[in-house]
């Protein structure tokens, strides 16, 4: 905590005294607020969708206005990929790729980029990689073929990987010290247990110091292919421009002969309690995350879904903030995800709050869980949470990033990009009793995984008083490697 | 908690060198935002920005009150404040805020800065009549109750222990402000500290609004899709009536006098896995045409992995997992801060010798023109970024008028950006950094600072 303040104004404490002006009192003032006018429509985009020689694929969609374009070649494999034992390395190969390529090195790439306005962005999520650059129209076309260059050339200098590694274990301990992040990270062994979407999409101590250069050359060649390769670019550019680019760029790249890897299974045999904690003794707060397995991202209830997490947590005013916060001041936000991937996905809900209301917090979380399933989303709620999901939908919109973020998802699963039209009507047309239906299914309690971080000292005997199958876990002993995450293999477990 | 960095708008040409491709070259003009203003009787600044690329609107009211105006012993008031404006007023219940945005289709939220404290909603454009009159009705008419007053505090105490105490360096960014000003307000954290947040009373709420909620310390800020004569009928309407108090505002005069020494300072944290350093000096009012060079001279220290900083202390050194410098400029006396998260294995003092020497570097070495040039456009291009919603340009005229004192900035500091020269940034780093005195911060993880020799700087 920092001092406190013990100087002050006069000239506001004379301020204070003085008699207070007379805000109320009109009569014209309306005492509620005026109702709106008719509804404006949103004109959506309309993405157009080309196939190079090569396999690769070309998405555009066209936004003018201001002279800028996203451009974002996005390839779909991505964290799921890491071998058993490597965790980290479709993360440390897109790292990789601006550090160093086609006879430039890492600092001239990065300067090649900036010069160009832009930062040159490449990261890996569970089930796509990607590598992308915002620019002004004019540098387009130097942009993208820096996009082509450190994708098609990376050098993966041995020099380089140890840099990469050293700073992915810096960032790897940040990470671990904050308890949602470690909350969550326990939370995907809870639900996936040995399973590909199971691991630390960082990686651990223990496997990035595994990583050989070997491996990334591997990853890179399995997963930066152009039959697995889409290049989004939105904003100030036409279809016809977006090919002839793309052409001049990756129109050399060579499809291999070798057939598309086959993604592992995400899901696997989980090892852990129903009810975990970790202790991190000195945590500033606790980090309650409550998870459970969910459809694919391919699902036909996928809509169903999308309206059931808005009415859940994923806006200020959906169930878990209005519980959690507003009623109950236990956190500064309360919020929900559900996560659709390949094969099976997850419905993750998260909230920071004082170590001592961490268990009253798992407590609201799975209430909130069970309400969803127990009865229909009251009609007035519903068609709020439609509208809110809409209008965050259209925002989305705007920005030339945006659009690329909602193509790319959409590209990852192969979903037909016309869906990016279809939205609106989509949610509109999802009913309380389908929300109901979908929560029942997919949001049982009893195969809910909570997981708990922070100093247990000061919630552990409550969480335990509530949950008695609870158990304890001390964050140094924590082996994000295994399964288990070192359950009864480690001294400072149980409770 | 800070507000955004100043705009850097304005008409420029970007010459493209493309020769050759499908984007033949051509020169591309950013037009200036066209904006209106107007003030009404009440003494309440409008500014709007007509804008039809979708159909929603960006409404904005900006005040002229932040952290630097919290009450005595009540340190996080104003950010405090900011919370209870969401809840009742004489004619909504509380939340109904998120009933009239996020249940239509829209959002809301607000920010409290040292100086301002702003609320900002996008909608579709049909509610634009409606959100005039919840703003208006806020600004009038606010009536919190205990029971939410409480509630809310909590919710507050929260986020100061998410943002500082569970942050691994919540705890060092927020102890710059208190060693960096010796006299001045800003010296408060505007997150504050719990006891403060405990001491305050439903009672300091109702002087806190009458005193400096008021449409004359007040901007309110339209863009987005609506038409000018009607906006200009509901904001009469609706704000027009407010009454202008015959108080005086009152006004922070006190004045933070030029440091004399070097000072250092030590903070610990039970959770930072790794040290840290922070660094800052007193830089002149963002009104200050010398703001921009020394924008421009933080860009080139930090702004990408080929900064200067990132070279340096991340890429060649290896000493620091990240570094950075930037320039926070207030409508009082601001801050240049450069700081550094160490590499494993680091120590302050090796982080702060480099961090020194690339500064220094700057302030006196050649500086190549391709390097002016990049920054530059960096920095145009995300202005361009922030400048594609009506909302990115109403927050680019909000800190114009109120943090750089007026509007017109939003159109005239992209041109002073095209204008600075190495030398302009020379003149600043060594006037304002170079040759002035430094507040150095050194961030230790507690284990290690039990020690008093291990981990710290000279």
């Amino acid at each position: 905590m920092n001092r406190l303040i013990r100087t002050r104004l006069a000239v506001f404490t004379a301020v204070l005294l003085c008699a207070a002006p007379a805000l109320a009192g009109t009569t014209d003032f309306p005492a509620t607020p005026p109702a709106p006018g008719p509804a404006p429509t949103l004109s959506l985009p309309t993405p157009s969708s080309q196939t190079l020689a090569n396999g690769l694929r070309v998405v555009s969609i066209r936004r003018d206005g201001l002279p800028l374009v996203t451009a974002e070649l996005l390839l779909r494999r991505g964290i799921a990929m890491d071998p058993p034992g490597k965790a980290g390395l479709a993360k440390l190969t897109a790292t990789l790729l601006t550090r160093g390529a086609a006879g430039r090195s890492a600092p001239q790439i990065a300067a090649a980029a900036e010069a160009l306005g832009g930062s040159l962005d490449a990261d890996a999520d569970w089930d796509h990689s990607s590598v992308g650059i915002t620019v002004t129209t004019p540098k387009l076309p130097a942009a993208l073929a820096l996009l082509a260059q450190v994708t098609l050339q990376p050098a993966f200098a041995p020099a380089e990987l140890e840099r990469a590694r050293s700073q992915a274990l810096d960032d790897l301990h940040l990470m671990l010290s904050q308890p949602t992040q470690l909350a969550i990270l326990g939370a995907g062994r809870a639900v996936f247990g040995d399973g590909a979407y199971g691991h630390s999409p960082a990686g651990t101590a223990a496997s990035l110091k595994a990583i050989g250069r070997d491996d990334v050359l591997r990853m890179h060649a399995a997963v930066y292919r152009p039959d697995d390769a889409v290049l989004i670019l939105t904003g100030d550019v036409t279809p016809a421009q977006a090919r002839a680019l793309a052409e001049q760029s990756f129109g050399d790249w060579k499809r291999p002969q070798t057939p598309l890897a086959v993604a592992p299974a995400g899901m696997g045999k989980s090892q852990l309690p129903a009810v975990l904690v970790i202790d991190q003794p000195g945590a500033g707060q606790a980090g309650v995350v409550a998870a459970h397995a969910a459809p694919p991202r391919n699902d036909a209830g996928y809509y169903a879904g999308t309206v059931a997490n808005a009415v859940l947590g994923d806006s200020y005013s959906a169930r878990l903030n209005e519980e959690i916060r507003i009623k109950r001041g236990l956190s500064y936000g309360a919020f929900s995800v559900l996560d659709g991937r390949r094969g099976n996905g997850m419905w993750l809900a998260q909230a920071q709050t004082k170590n001592p209301s961490a268990a009253k917090v798992v407590d609201l979380m799975l209430g909130q869980f069970a309400r969803l399933g127990q009865a229909p989303v009251p009609a007035d709620e519903l068609a709020a949470r439609k509208a809110t999901l809409i209008g965050s939908y259209g925002r989305s919109l705007e920005t030339t990033a945006g659009l690329a973020d909602r193509l790319g998802a959409l590209a990852t699963y192969n979903v037909d990009l016309a869906e990016i039209g279809r939205y609106i009507g989509r949610v509109q047309a999802v009913t309380a009793a389908q929300v109901q239906a979908y929560a029942r299914a997919h949001l049982d309690i009893t195969a809910t995984h909570v997981v708990a971080v922070g100093d247990a000292s000061k919630f552990g005997e409550a969480l335990r008083n509530a949950h008695p199958d609870a158990v304890r876990l001390d964050a140094a002993a924590l082996d994000l490697d295994r399964p288990s995450l070192g359950l009864g293999q480690a001294k400072g477990t149980g409770f | 908690m800070r507000m955004r960095r100043a705009s850097w708008l304005a008409s420029i040409p970007l010459l493209a060198a493309m020769a050759g491709t499908p984007l033949a070259a051509a020169e591309l003009t950013v037009p200036p935002i066209p904006y209106h203003q107007r003030t009404l009787a009440n003494g309440l600044e409008v500014l709007s920005i007509e804008d039809h690329a979708s159909p929603t609107v960006a409404v904005q009211v900006w005040y002229h009150v932040g952290s630097k105006d919290d009450p005595r012993g009540r340190s996080g008031f104003a950010h405090l404040f900011e919370h209870l404006m969401f809840k009742s007023t004489a004619h909504m219940h509380a939340e109904q805020m998120d009933r009239l945005t996020e249940d239509v289709g829209g959002a809301n939220n607000a920010s409290t800065g040292d100086d301002v404290t702003n609320y900002f909603e996008v909608i579709p454009s049909n509610y634009l009549q409606t959100l005039l009159w919840a703003e208006a009705e806020r600004l009038s008419n606010l009536n919190v109750d205990e029971k939410n007053f409480k509630s809310e505090r909590a919710v507050v105490e929260e986020e100061y222990r998410q943002s500082v105490l569970a942050n691994p360096y919540g705890k060092l960014f927020n102890a710059i402000d208190p060693h960096s000003f010796t006299v001045h307000p800003y010296k408060r954290p505007t997150i504050g500290s719990i006891a403060d947040l405990e001491a305050a009373s439903l009672e300091n709420v109702i002087d806190f609004h009458r005193t400096f909620y008021r449409p004359d310390n007040a901007t309110l800020i339209v863009a987005g899709d609506f038409d000018p004569k009607q906006l200009d009928a509901w904001v009469d309407l609706y704000f027009g009536w407010i009454p202008r108090p015959a108080t005086p505002i009152p006004q922070v005069t006190v004045h933070e006098p030029a440091r004399t020494a070097d000072k250092r300072y030590t903070e610990t944290s039970a959770t930072a896995p790794l040290p840290a350093l922070a660094m800052s000096w007193l830089i002149p009012p963002a009104r200050d045409a010398d703001t921009i060079p020394l924008q421009v001279a933080a860009a080139l220290l930090s702004q990408g992995e080929s900064s200067r900083l990132y070279q340096s202390l991340v890429y060649r050194a290896q000493v620091a997992q990240q570094a950075g410098a930037e320039v926070d400029a207030r409508v009082g006396p601001g801050l240049f801060v450069a700081y550094a998260i160490l590499a494993s294995g680091h120590t302050p003092a090796e982080a702060e010798k480099l961090l020194r020497a690339e500064i220094g570097k700057l302030a006196d070495e050649p500086i190549p023109a391709a390097e002016l040039d990049k920054v530059k456009t960096q920095l145009l291009t995300s202005e361009l970024k922030g400048r594609q919603t009506a909302q990115g340009k109403a927050f680019g005229l909000g800190q114009a008028a109120l943090i750089e004192g007026d509007p017109a900035r939003i159109n005239s500091d992209l041109a002073a950006l095209q204008r600075v020269s190495a030398a302009d940034v020379q003149r600043v780093l060594k006037r304002y950094v170079t040759a002035a005195h430094s507040v150095t911060i050194d961030y230790l993880p507690q284990a290690k600072a039990d020690g008093k020799h291990r981990g710290g700087a000279r």
